[in-house]
Order: C-alpha cells, then sequence, then structure tokens
C-alpha cells in the first residue's frame, strides 16, 4: 500500500478543519451577543407631567375635594379665631391644622396667619395693602410681596411652562404659584432622583464623591 | 469523504478523459467543503435583513428628495416600525418655520437635579431601554465650583438636592457653528435654518467623528439594535427626529423635532418640575426665551472658549 502523499494528508485535514468551522457557523456558535443585563424600566411617575401640588383652582376645576377649603364648617363666622404663641414667639399650630407647617420666610418674620388670611372672612385671601382675594387668585397675593419673582412669572422665566411654545398653533399653558409651592412652607420639596444611568457591568472603581 | 482504497490494484482505469475516478472524487469533495465553508463564512449576513432593506439602500440624500420620494419613504418606515413593534406610527418631516429660531435656557437656581427630564426624553424619543441611551445627563457639582471633572451624574442619594451641591443638566447645545457637522464625512448631519442640527440615520455610516468631535458628549451611538418595549413605543414621530433608529447610527438631542416643529414644547420642558427649563423662539421678542436672555442673569454658554456658540444658555435667578 502506497502511504499517503503530503498533500493528501494537508487537504484531509484542511476539509475537516472547514467542516467543523462550517458546522460551528451554520449553528450560530459565536454569533450569539453576549448577554446584558436587565435594566428595569423606569416608574412611569418619573415621566408624569403632574406638578408636586394641585391648587385650589385645579381642584375647583377637577371637581375635586374643597372639604380643607370649607372654613366655616369648623370655625364659627363673625369670630376671629385666637392665635397663641410659644415663649419663642413661634406659632403654635392648633391640632385640627396639624397637616401645616410654618416655613414662610426665615426668622419667623411670616408666622401670622392673618398675614395672608383674612381674619374676618377665612374664605378670601388678603394682601398687605387691603386687596381681598378668592384662593384661585392667589398668585396676585403671592405677586404682592415677591415682585420680581411675579415679574418673571409673569414674562413665563418662572414656572412650568407647558403645552404651545408657538401661540399660534395651541394654548400655552401656565400654573399658579401654590401648584408647585406649599404657600405655607414655599421652598420646593425635595424628591427621590429617578435612576441614574445604568453602567451595564459592575462599576470596578468606587463611585467619585464631588470633592470639596 | 475521500478514502484512500486500501488496494492498489483497485485503480481504475483513467476514462478518455484522462479523469480517474479517485481524483474525481477527491477534487469533488475538495470542492464541496470548500464551497461549505464559504457559505457558513457569509452566513452572518443572514442577519442583515433585519439590518435594512433594499429601498432604504437605494434611498437617496434627504436633501435631495422629493415630496413624492419623501411620501414613500415615510410609508416604509411606518411599515418597517408596525412590522417590529406592532404599532402603526405617525411619521412627519417636519419642516423648519419662516421667522423661527429655536434657543433652550436653563435656570441653574432651580435645578433639583431629579432627572424627571433624562427619562422623559427616553420616552418620548423611542431611546433604547438595553442599553440605555440618554440625550441628557445631570450633573452634579459642588457649590463655588465649576470643575466639570469633578461633577458627578450617577449620583443616587434618598433625595435631592443634595446640600452643598447645584446640578447642571447637559444636552445637545445645538451650536452656531458645530464642530459634529464640520467631520462627518457623508453630511449625514446638519444644521437647519431654525438651529437644530439634525442626523439621517439612513445616511449615517456610525463612524462616531461626530462623537469623537462634540465637546459636550450630547452624541450617542447605538451599538446594538435598540431595545424598546412595544407598549412604551411612543407612536407620534419624524423622520429627522424619534423614528427607531437601528444598530450602528449616531442619535443626539434634537430639541423634540416632531413636537417643537409642530409648536409644542419639548418633553423635558413639560415634565420638569421645578420650571428650570425654558424653550423658545429667540427671533420673537416676546418669548420667554428672549426675556430671559434680555433680563436674566445669563451667565454661560457651556464652553464658550471653544467657539461653538451654543443655542443652550444656562441662567441664574436674582
Amino acid at each position: 500500500m502506497k502511504p499517503p502523499t503530503k498533500t493528501s494528508v494537508i487537504l484531509l485535514v484542511l476539509m475537516g478543519v472547514f467542516l467543523a468551522l462550517a458546522a460551528g457557523f451554520s449553528l450560530n456558535l459565536w454569533g450569539r451577543p453576549a448577554s446584558r443585563p436587565d435594566i428595569p424600566l423606569v416608574d412611569p411617575a418619573f415621566i408624569s407631567t403632574d406638578t408636586v401640588r394641585t391648587s385650589y383652582a385645579e381642584l375647583a376645576a377637577q371637581k375635586g375635594d374643597l372639604s380643607d377649603f370649607d372654613c366655616y364648617g369648623c370655625h364659627e363666622k363673625g369670630k376671629p379665631p385666637i392665635l397663641r404663641f410659644d415663649a419663642n414667639q413661634n406659632l403654635i399650630i392648633p391640632k385640627e391644622h396639624s397637616d401645616i407647617v410654618m416655613k414662610h420666610g426665615s426668622h419667623n418674620r411670616n408666622n401670622l396667619c392673618f398675614n395672608c388670611h383674612n381674619e374676618t372672612n377665612l374664605e378670601v385671601l388678603q394682601t398687605r395693602d387691603g386687596r381681598e382675594l378668592k384662593f384661585s387668585e392667589s398668585t396676585q397675593l403671592c405677586g404682592s410681596c415677591h415682585g420680581p419673582t411675579y415679574r418673571d412669572w409673569g414674562a413665563g422665566a418662572h414656572g412650568r411652562t407647558s403645552g404651545y411654545w408657538n401661540r399660534d398653533m395651541g394654548e400655552i399653558t401656565r400654573k399658579d404659584c401654590v401648584s408647585c409651592h406649599n404657600p405655607h412652607s414655599p421652598k420646593f420639596p425635595g424628591r427621590k432622583p429617578a435612576p441614574p444611568p445604568h453602567p451595564l457591568r459592575p462599576l470596578d472603581k468606587p463611585k467619585l464623591e464631588a470633592k470639596e | 469523504m475521500s478514502q484512500e482504497p486500501s488496494d492498489k490494484r483497485n485503480i481504475p482505469a483513467l476514462d478518455a478523459d484522462g479523469l480517474s475516478r479517485r481524483s474525481f472524487l477527491r477534487t469533488s469533495a475538495v470542492f464541496t467543503t470548500g464551497l461549505a465553508a464559504i457559505a457558513a463564512g457569509l452566513a452572518p449576513l443572514r442577519n442583515l435583513k433585519d439590518f435594512t432593506s433594499m429601498e432604504q439602500f437605494v434611498q437617496k440624500y434627504y436633501k435631495e428628495l422629493t415630496p413624492e420620494d419623501m411620501e414613500k419613504v415615510l410609508k416604509r418606515i411606518e411599515n418597517e416600525v408596525e412590522q417590529q413593534y406592532g404599532i402603526r406610527p405617525h411619521v412627519r418631516d417636519l419642516k423648519p418655520m419662516n421667522g423661527v429660531e429655536f434657543v433652550y435656557c436653563l435656570n441653574l437656581t432651580r435645578c433639583i437635579g431629579c432627572r424627571k427630564c433624562v427619562h422623559a426624553c427616553v420616552a418620548e424619543n423611542n431611546q433604547s431601554r438595553n442599553p440605555e441611551i440618554q440625550y441628557i445627563r445631570v450633573l452634579q457639582m459642588t457649590n463655588g465650583s465649576f470643575d466639570m471633572e469633578k461633577a458627578v451624574h450617577d449620583y443616587d442619594p434618598a433625595e435631592v438636592p443634595q446640600k452643598g451641591h447645584f446640578y447642571m443638566p447637559v444636552q445637545c447645545q445645538q451650536c452656531h457653528n458645530p464642530p459634529c457637522v464640520k467631520v462627518c464625512p457623508v453630511h449625514a448631519t446638519w444644521q437647519e435654518t431654525d438651529g437644530i442640527t439634525v442626523i439621517d440615520y439612513d445616511w449615517c455610516i456610525g463612524c462616531r467623528y461626530c462623537e469623537a468631535a462634540c465637546p459636550y458628549w450630547a452624541r450617542r451611538f447605538n451599538f446594538t439594535k435598540p431595545a424598546i418595549p412595544k407598549d412604551r413605543l411612543n407612536p407620534n414621530m419624524a423622520y429627522l427626529g424619534n423614528r427607531p433608529r437601528k444598530q450602528g447610527v449616531m442619535e443626539k438631542c434634537h430639541f423634540c423635532i416632531q413636537r417643537t416643529r409642530a409648536g409644542r414644547y419639548p418633553a423635558c420642558v413639560e415634565v420638569c418640575p421645578a420650571g428650570t427649563r425654558k424653550f423658545g423662539n429667540i427671533l420673537d421678542p416676546n418669548s420667554e426665551v428672549s426675556y430671559i436672555l434680555k433680563n436674566k442673569r445669563v451667565f454661560i454658554q457651556l464652553k464658550e472658549e471653544l467657539g461653538t456658540s451654543p443655542r443652550f444658555f444656562y441662567y441664574f435667578d436674582v
């Protein structure tokens, strides 16, 4: 028997290699992308365009629960409520109003209910110059002290805008001050941030912290 | 297949053409194997059928498309999206309006760093959820400094704003002098007359030069086929805007072209709970952005010294 020549051995080996590769390719052994970790979809609350509060005007328009504004359900008409203060001149909030946090302005300069509410008619608001305003007109009350902010709000530079930038094509929607600010504690509240960008693989170094 | 015959005596006689049985078998075996190997080597091309269609392959450059061509292209995109996501979208090719130049203003005093804008943008613009592609990056910066090297973008405390920090969202700045447009070798990205720098996803070759050129890290590359859950697809689409992208193309913020060219505010403006974001037509003297640039303390265009002249302004109250 003639020993196989070098050429035919090489050809045989090559054939084997090609067949193996062909099988590998057609079974798609290498074509599968590396699996990625699942990234949870973001909570739709983070996409919601709702403001942080609902103003009286919005509640009234939605026919919502206005019982909070029904002052004479509890108070007696024609009898101004009496305010009590502790030794440090901090207003003592009665337990019926325990949901109110008085933090309007610093240094207790604005802890008197009747700076804004009308003493004799609790269902209206009152500016310092004596104008009476309905709850739905509260922006003017805010503006009577916060002039520059009111001016910016009027021009669209402060506060939420939504709808149409092009007034010819649709309406622009502006929000009242109290749609975002709690009048008793107007500082904008902190909130949980939406999730940060997903790194896909574990970070190999500790998070960079901003240095002082 | 081709086995060496064991017995020398079995060598068949040569036929008339001088071809023996053995050499025929050997040659054909080698030939078949080679053919199989080539076919197997080309196997990855099977995946290309999802990558592009013939209509798209022969499609002309955006600026050369006639209105009839464009109609066909929009139909094709609607069909493709419907096939893929099961929802018939409404794809439009909105043109810039006359007398409109968009400007964006962002109030650094008010931003609380809640990242709602990031996710509203993702939802509006059909960005990939895995891997995540996000146009807006919110930087947490230390009060009193402006060192972006030390900014943190993966902060995740229980509550923002964190004391002693301010937040600066960065996205495409829609430059007057955009470096990304200059480097594009195929003119797949350009600046429109209303100031929006757009990308034709059908023309982009994915070389990522623009990504390298952008000083604001505003451009994103689709390394994989974008993953968008069917129930989160936004069917209001624009050709140069939020239609689903393919693997291998660039994308970036386009001021929500599908909304803003229809007169509406971008999604990030609508969602901002703090009223930080302001958008409008700078050529309209009564717009809020005109008021801000005239009256507020507008302190930077980001990386002003590069001469890119962004249409995105950061301002302060006071």
